[in-house]
């Protein structure tokens, strides 16, 4: 298989701290893959690594077939977490310096600059420093820089972060086009509902170990639907009876219904007919399984109890939340 | 190395094409233009105008009378002018021509020498008590300030029994500018030596035609030419030499700390380091400034030579100078700038650069603080250790090649092959803070911290 990123046996130590343990990870060209994991999981790192920005302290990399990215930087287009602008630079001549950067050598380089500044809405501010603009703006700008090139491999580390859901579909959008384009693309994020939206494939990231790397649709078929979503057919009904029902692990109220957990090894069948029995149900649903789910099942596998697992959730949802302000 | 010019270019043409460069570059001429144009306009330099008394107690009844003529207005006028010239002979020919196109007459020298003070003698008894006297040197009178007291030992005039001759005591108010007491020294030395010889019967007139000899001034021979030495020359032009070599490796230095900080605190460091490896970023932004830094310099070694040519002194400077001047510039400069830009790379904002460029300043500029001790014995221990220890060798070679007694030439070279180790060192080391710290946030670190990075990279 022609692979766009290639790591075997990966490993990154900052002093004491094992950043990334023995990673091995393979990006088909044309994927579109989801670099997914809580903060802290090592994702950056392993970005950083993947663009020579830090090197490995042992294992193999390679990315467009060469053994370091420096040797392909020309044909990557980089998103990083920690992003800038030159402030007082125009965002024109921002693009052209970015694009000139790597490798760009068309005579026509104003106007491609400017199709692309089209292309998000943005041609007004070609002529405007960077200072001027709102975050929103320079994102996108942030985002053109790393495509200007149009690039063979375009790595995405948080894109999302800090964006109006607006802005956030814009983004959105753009990733798909340059997927379609044809570019190969690894993004990485904390907050896992925005991998389940564009992702094919994902890898899952936890403490430095992979601990997940699978299409979704296989994630989706292989794990277990665990909640369960129940509106009671009278709504001042008492629904204490549920947490009765054999294999119920919690019932939580959330948005005016209620979310049902479900035990690890529990039958959903069996669990919905007895619901169903217990209480009277006007909506009795079972939820597809999350990405946040299968993080939290395959945390759970290393031993957490549910207290853990309640705290687990509270967090991911947490940094969701405010990724997404 | 297309990324690395590429990187060069627009470093130079970002920093050449902003106000503050174009200010800088042209504030330090402008500075010493207006230092020397209006200057002396504003910093008037002429003694005030003083009126007053001074009292006299001369047991030798021969002095007073004397020194009322020398103290008189028109005799310390006359006093002023000579010195003056004497002055002016010491400058170079064209400051001379150009003083006497400009009005060196009488009265220009008058006007700018100020009006001499008005000091009127009043005479006290030879046997007057001197404790009740200094009561009255500070009882002023209104309108009229009591400015010295004299007392004339009894033998100034003719020799005692030892057979020397005595002096006199002089008292004056704690007020006194010290131009009116010069004034009144000077006087009373004219004035005893004319009693003296008059005592002994003695022409003043004749001895001082016998043992008046007019200052004459060396004539410095040169290849092809010669001309009046200037003395000041030979003292100025090492002064010059560090001076330049010294604002452009700092301008540049500090214009790399303070980019590098810009990009890595608005966060495009990491952006940059998508499209070029840190390696060609450093090397970019060190070349970039180098050329401004060799812009600014180049100026004010076009300024310098016109300057000099317009006062016909420029057969006076050595051309191969300026070419040493070039090579330790680049030497030093690349050092600095690579503590710079490592420094600029390891912290977050300029406040926590200060604290670190302190010692990269403080060795920078050693043989600058002791300029004086290297340039009066430019072969002393001192000078020619510190002009082998990097950083400060460039500067301190300098000091010694533009003093009056240059080192050899084995030791110009070896000072030049250190730098360049040193330059290579310096770079070794930027290079590995430089990968490791742009991407280091929080707690600035220390040169301790910098060290194990550059162990550790």
């Amino acid at each position: 298989m022609d692979t766009a990123i290639f790591l075997q046996g990966v490993t990154k130590t900052f002093g004491a701290t094992t950043a990334v343990q023995d990673l091995d990870l393979t990006v088909p060209r044309g994927a579109l893959y989801g670099f997914i994991g809580p903060n802290g999981a090592g994702k950056t790192t392993t970005i950083r690594m993947v663009m020579s920005i830090l090197f490995p302290n042992c294992g193999t990399l390679s990315v467009l077939g060469h053994g370091s990215a420096l040797a392909a930087k020309d044909r990557i287009g980089y998103l990083p977490e920690e992003r800038g602008v030159y402030r007082k630079m125009r965002v024109g001549a921002f693009l052209s310096y970015m694009a000139r950067l790597k490798g760009v050598n068309d005579p026509d380089l104003s106007k491609r600059v400017r199709r692309s500044l089209e292309r998000v809405g943005l041609e007004a501010v070609e002529g405007k420093r960077c200072e001027e603009l709102s975050k929103g703006m320079l994102q996108k700008i942030q985002f053109l820089a790393a495509i200007v090139h149009a690039p063979e491999l375009l790595i995405l580390d948080e894109p999302f972060g800090g964006l109006d859901p607006i802005s956030m579909r814009q983004l959105r959008d753009l990733i798909r086009e340059e997927h379609r384009r044809g570019a190969t693309i690894l993004f990485s994020t904390h907050v896992m509902p925005q991998a389940e939206e564009i992702c094919q494939h994902v890898v899952m990231i936890h403490r430095g170990r992979k601990v997940l790397d699978q299409p979704l649709a296989a994630i989706r078929r292989q794990y277990d639907p665990r909640i369960i979503h129940f509106d009671p057919l009278d709504h001042e009904a008492d629904v204490s009876p549920l947490r009765a029902v054999a294999g119920v692990q919690s019932v939580e109220r959330a948005n005016g219904s209620y979310e049902i957990l479900l035990a690890q090894g529990t039958d959903p069948a069996t669990a919905i007919r007895q619901i169903a029995a217990a209480v009277a149900p006007a909506r009795l649903e079972l939820s597809r399984p999350r990405l946040e789910d299968v993080f939290i099942s395959i945390v759970s596998g290393d031993g957490v109890t549910p207290q853990v697992e309640q705290t687990l959730r509270a967090e991911l949802r947490d940094q969701a939340a405010t990724a997404t302000v | 190395m297309k990324k690395i010019a590429f990187i060069a270019v627009h470093e130079f043409l970002a920093t050449v094409q902003t106000r503050a460069f174009i200010l800088g570059l042209l504030l330090t001429p402008t500075l010493i233009t207006l230092g020397i144009v209006v200057g002396p306009r504003i910093f008037n330099l002429r003694t005030v105008r003083v009126q007053g008394q001074v009292a006299i107690i001369d047991p030798t009844g021969q002095i007073t009378k004397e020194l009322a003529a020398t103290l008189d207005a028109r005799a310390i006028a006359a006093r002023r002018a000579d010195q003056a010239k004497r002055a002016l002979s010491e400058a170079p020919d064209e400051v001379r021509r150009l003083a006497e196109e400009t009005g060196g007459s009488e009265q220009a020298l008058e006007s700018a020498l100020g009006d001499p003070p008005d000091l009127r003698l009043v005479e006290r008894p030879a046997g007057a008590d001197v404790q009740r006297e200094k009561e009255w040197l500070l009882a002023d009178e209104e309108g009229s300030r009591h400015l010295a007291l004299i007392v004339i030992h009894p033998d100034a005039a003719a020799p005692g029994a030892s057979g020397s001759y005595g002096t006199y005591d002089l008292y004056v108010p704690a007020n006194l500018d010290d131009r009116i007491e010069r004034e009144i020294t000077q006087g009373l030395r004219e004035a005893i030596v004319n009693a003296r010889v008059r005592v002994q019967g003695f022409d003043r007139a004749r001895i001082d035609a016998m043992v008046r000899l007019p200052a004459v001034r060396s004539v410095t021979v040169m290849k092809g030419d010669e001309r009046r030495t200037v003395a000041a020359f030979n003292r100025l032009l090492p002064a010059a030499f560090a001076a330049l070599l010294l604002i452009g490796v700092m301008t540049g230095g500090q214009a790399l700390l303070t980019a590098t900080v810009e990009e890595k605190s608005s966060r495009v460091i990491e952006v940059l380091l998508s499209a070029v490896s840190p390696f060609e970023l450093m090397a970019g932004k060190i070349i970039g400034q180098l050329g401004v830094s060799l812009v600014a310099l180049g100026l004010y070694i076009v300024m310098g030579i016109a300057l000099l040519l317009s006062f016909a002194l420029f057969g006076l400077v050595d051309p191969w100078l300026l070419f040493y001047l070039v090579v330790f510039f680049v030497i030093a400069y690349l050092v600095v700038g690579s503590l710079m830009l490592a420094i600029g790379a390891a912290v977050n904002e300029m406040k926590d650069a200060q604290s670190m460029m302190m010692p990269v300043m403080l060795i920078v500029m050693i043989p600058w603080i002791l300029w004086m001790p290297i340039t009066r014995d430019p072969n002393s221990t001192f000078s020619t250790a510190i002009s082998f220890i990097p950083p400060a060798n460039t500067f301190a070679m300098l000091l010694r090649m533009t003093s009056t007694a240059p080192p050899p030439w084995w030791q110009v070279w070896l000072s030049i092959g250190i730098g360049v180790a040193s330059v290579w060192v310096a770079i070794w080391f930027a290079a590995k803070v430089f990968r490791i710290g742009l991407l280091m946030y929080g707690r600035p670190p220390n040169f301790a911290t910098l060290i194990r990075w550059a162990r550790a990279a």
